[in-house]
């Protein structure tokens, strides 16, 4: 990447339930505080990306681009994507290739509008073989941690303390939600509460082993970098935006007990970065379960493979706001993670950037992470899909030539 | 609204497992794929069809599903998982079906690493005007009720001069329910006719060893097809693979269903018989498939009386001249107009004319029908070795048995009414199976069906040598499934739930 883009201005709604809000309202909430938060006037963008997964079967709405042309009152060009990640990837190119000098990155979700309803749907979208033969948005996960299980022969006490590593993974992102004045949740829990769930519901996985769904919308603005100075004295650059992609029938994919995509894309994010994966101490990864955040881990390269769970479970026998990795401080999910900061799909990834940016700034308040030498990078990992799609975006404070 | 032509791609390969393996490096994929990712061109328009159909599956990784989607309601809990074939060479989701999860916890340990067959199931729930959708990814254990066994092609060894049987299947569901000194087979919530008929089909083409493209015709007799119009037979074709089938997903075979209550099947045996004798264009092989999954009026309401004895249950026999096991020897059949059971059009349940029901319509058909064969064969009841009718309940078949002049050592072997339940179509035909499953060489077997309506088919048997070299290819026999261990005893509201189906 020569010169990479550089973040300007950021935006969110509160996660959670907007019974009252159609989706042009959130997008419009998050898109005037990106605006406002970059200094710039809607006559300064040339450009829109927006994404929303479910948008059309939610809320049976198409041609998202005509109602946000519609609310800026601009004819600009305007493209739909199904995640922030990948809307934010799109607009760094635009950038890169000189095409813009400042877009704005939207994403939106109403999903609690028919929430019974998606469940077909989503399933189908995500692994149409699974759904015939009964699979639900959470068997995948399960099946998934059947198969670490499996694969790495955790069994008998060992098991018991995966389990347990599960339900602290949760708590610790209740936590961190406490002080995010957007999260979906803002409550603390106990591991007993985790771990009666999934007695209550005789299930491997409970309620709060999974990320909720939720409404919301996020908004970036992106800019040139020598653009960006002209608004802000503190940029935030991407210094890289990779992705990779998996066989959308989980049971066909070679290695089930994590996600290969996660790995290669990481692999070459570290490299467009020119960064190594010890100057990420801060990590906001696609904790869609509980499970999701353990293996992410692993996958993304920070535990090696099938340790995962007994580093952490260390970690969390004196947690100190961070996983200890072998010296290494590495910050996951200050916001509260999917888990309890909420997951609106199409926007979500908007608020693991929004957080990202907040920390980089120094601006995250009761949240601010404060480790060992300066915070420079962030690290954010977002998918489409049950590992389906991986992106990955690295930030940083500045870039290393 | 289902889409019919995505619901048909999926029962496509969903029914028999459809895959592909590269000829090259030996990749295995579900579903079909045109190239291995592997060698690439080099194996474009050279990859092999596979199909698991009749393959044996390891369950690698499950779950409880407790909160399905909205088409799964009616089937949680369930287990859910991955399924793996050929050592891992390929892997497919799957639903654990025949196996009722209750409330308490399931250790998933118990089930992992064990090995499950494929099976033939309704999908999920629909709109009732809906296509039915359909799914061979439903799995049973295999150290449980339903054994694993091959299918495998034989080359026939001996022609002869008059056809006759060369193999039949049974199918009856694991659940039972227990009443009033009776026990009756109850489908699995995933289950109907449609799917005992596909799974009779499979066991009759695994007994008799016959290549599935070689048979000519498929006849389906039913009174509880689940659709008014389209037939079962159409989906049993395709799923067995009947007749030579194209790349274009068409079967070159004839497939109808016939419906005269419980003789619906065994009137067709004699055109089967015809058909393969036909001298200027004889069909090397015809399937003849009795299956039925009686609807019954809850019990306090007009017809109700018919829900103490409907079970479920499906039969098949291949007929043909090649290594028969058991020559026809004759038939006879009588009619009349006696309606003594019916249902109407757009009724979900049949009405029972108690009036009718015994002497003038089940005693008057099967005796005139049995004994007017004997007069014309000039045969006594006494050179008959087995005899067989259709069982409504336990005391009738031995009240006609016995008028006919037959002892119960001839007729005993052949009920199984007490175990089964009325099975309408298959009934007389899986007593007759039972008998199959024992006789020796050279006994005589009368077998008379009736249907109500009404009418009998009365036929008579002479088995030959070939009986006892087919038994080794068919463990899943009457007896197994009347007797086994794995046997699910139900209450009545689950019963009723089962029924009631998807």
């Amino acid at each position: 990447m020569n010169s990479p883009p550089a973040i300007i201005g950021i935006g969110r709604t509160r996660f959670g339930e907007h019974f009252e809000a159609d989706p042009e309202d959130l997008i419009d909430e998050a898109g005037l505080m990106a605006l406002e938060s970059a200094g710039i006037e809607r006559k300064d963008l040339e450009a829109c990306y927006i994404s929303d997964y479910l948008l059309q079967i939610t809320s049976k709405m198409g041609l998202e681009e005509g109602f946000i042309s519609h609310l800026l009152e601009m004819n600009i060009p305007i493209e739909r994507m199904r995640s922030f990640s990948s809307a934010l990837m799109n607009a760094c190119h635009a950038i890169e290739a000189g095409k813009y000098d400042i877009v704005l990155i939207g994403g939106i979700e109403k999903m609690t509008d028919r929430l019974s309803k998606i469940r077909d749907d989503l399933m189908l979208f995500v692994d149409r073989w699974s759904y015939y033969s009964g699979g639900t948005p959470e068997s995948h996960h399960e099946l998934l941690l059947r198969e670490y299980i499996r694969k790495y022969k955790v069994n008998g006490a060992d098991r018991e303390k995966l389990m347990l590593t599960l339900a602290h993974i949760s708590v610790k992102n209740h936590r961190n939600a406490l002080w995010n004045e957007y999260a979906h949740f803002r409550r603390e829990i106990d591991v007993e509460r985790v771990l009666a769930a999934r007695r209550e519901e005789r299930k491997t996985l409970g309620t709060y082993d999974f990320a909720p769904i939720s409404d919301g919308a996020t908004a970036v603005i992106l800019a040139n970098p020598r653009k960006a100075k002209e608004y802000t004295s503190e940029p935030i650059y991407v210094l890289s935006s990779e992705m990779a992609t998996d066989y959308i029938s989980y049971s066909s994919r070679p290695y089930r007990a994590g996600f290969i995509a996660s790995r290669i894309a990481m692999e070459k994010a570290l490299k467009a970065a020119k960064i190594s994966i010890d100057d990420i101490k801060l990590l906001e990864v696609y904790d869609q379960s509980t499970v999701l955040e353990m293996t992410s881990l692993e996958d993304l390269g920070f535990i090696e493979k099938g340790t995962a769970w007994t580093k952490l479970y260390e970690n969390f026998k004196d947690f100190k706001g961070y996983y200890d990795l072998d010296g290494r401080e590495v910050y996951v999910n200050t916001d509260g993670g999917l888990k309890a900061d909420g997951n609106p799909l199409g926007a979500t990834g908007g608020a693991q950037i929004f957080e990202v940016v907040k920390q980089l700034r120094g601006e995250a308040g009761r949240r601010q992470v404060k480790p060992d030498g300066d915070l420079l990078y962030g690290c954010v990992q977002e998918m489409e899909g049950f590992g389906t799609k991986v992106y990955i975006h690295i930030l940083g404070r500045e870039k290393r030539e | 609204m289902s889409s019919e032509p995505m619901e048909r791609r999926v029962a496509y390969i969903g029914d028999r497992l459809k895959g592909s393996r590269c000829p090259l490096c030996g990749n295995e994929y579900f579903k079909p794929k045109r190239y291995c990712g592997k060698c690439g061109r080099k194996s474009l328009g050279r990859m092999e069809e596979i199909d698991l159909f009749y393959e044996k599956g390891v369950l690698e990784t499950c779950t409880v599903i407790r909160e399905p989607t909205n088409r799964f309601m009616k089937l949680a809990p369930f287990i859910h998982g991955i399924v793996s074939f050929h050592n891992g060479k390929v892997r497919v989701p799957g639903r654990i079906t025949d196996v009722i999860i209750g409330d308490g916890e399931v250790n998933l340990d118990e089930f992992e690493g064990r090995e499950v067959v494929p099976r033939f199931r309704r999908r999920c729930s629909v709109g009732r005007s809906d296509i039915i959708p359909t799914i061979s990814l439903a799995f049973t254990f295999a150290d449980e009720y339903y054994p694993y066994q091959r299918y495998e092609i034989s080359q026939p060894n001996k022609e002869y001069d008059v056809p006759g049987i060369v193999g039949y299947g049974v199918y009856v569901s694991r659940f039972r329910i227990k009443e009033v000194g009776m026990e009756r087979s109850v489908p699995f919530i995933d289950e109907d006719a449609i799917t005992a008929a596909v799974e009779a089909g499979k066991l009759a083409l695994i007994h008799s060893g016959v290549d599935s493209r070689r048979i000519g015709k498929v006849y389906v007799g039913t009174e509880s097809n689940p659709y008014a119009v389209n037939p079962i037979a159409s989906k049993v074709a395709q799923v067995l693979k009947l007749g030579e089938d194209g790349a274009d997903g068409v079967q070159m075979v004839d497939a109808v269903d016939t419906e005269f209550a419980c003789k619906a099947a065994s009137s067709m045996f004699k055109d089967a018989v015809a058909l393969t004798f036909y001298p200027r264009d004889p069909m090397e092989y015809v399937m003849v498939i009795g299956a039925d999954n009686a609807q019954a009026a809850p019990r306090c309401e007009p017809g109700g009386e018919l829900d103490y004895f409907v079970g479920y249950g499906g039969v098949a026999f291949i007929f043909g001249k090649k290594d028969v096991i058991a020559e026809v020897e004759g038939w006879c059949s009588c009619t009349s107009d006696t309606p003594d059971f019916w249902r109407r059009d757009l009724e979900p349940y049949p009405r029972h004319g108690g009036r009718f029901t015994g002497e003038p319509a089940y005693f008057k058909h099967i005796i005139k029908a049995g004994r007017k064969l004997m007069e014309r064969m000039n045969l006594k009841p006494s050179d008959i070795d087995y005899f067989v009718c259709h069982q409504p309940n336990p005391m009738f078949p031995a009240k006609a048995a016995a008028t006919l002049g037959f002892k119960p050592e001839q007729y005993l072997p052949g009920i199984y009414v007490t175990k089964f339940g009325n099975t309408y179509s298959a009934s007389s035909l899986i007593g007759f199976a039972a008998i199959l499953d024992q006789a020796e060489p050279h006994k005589r077997i009368m077998v008379v069906s009736y249907g109500s309506g009404a009418g009998s088919d009365a036929y008579l048997f002479v088995t030959t040598s070939q009986i006892r070299d087919k038994r080794a290819y068919q463990k899943f026999t009457v007896k197994y499934q009347a007797e086994n261990k794995f046997i699910h005893y139900i209450d009545y509201a689950t019963y009723r739930m089962f029924k009631e189906g998807l």
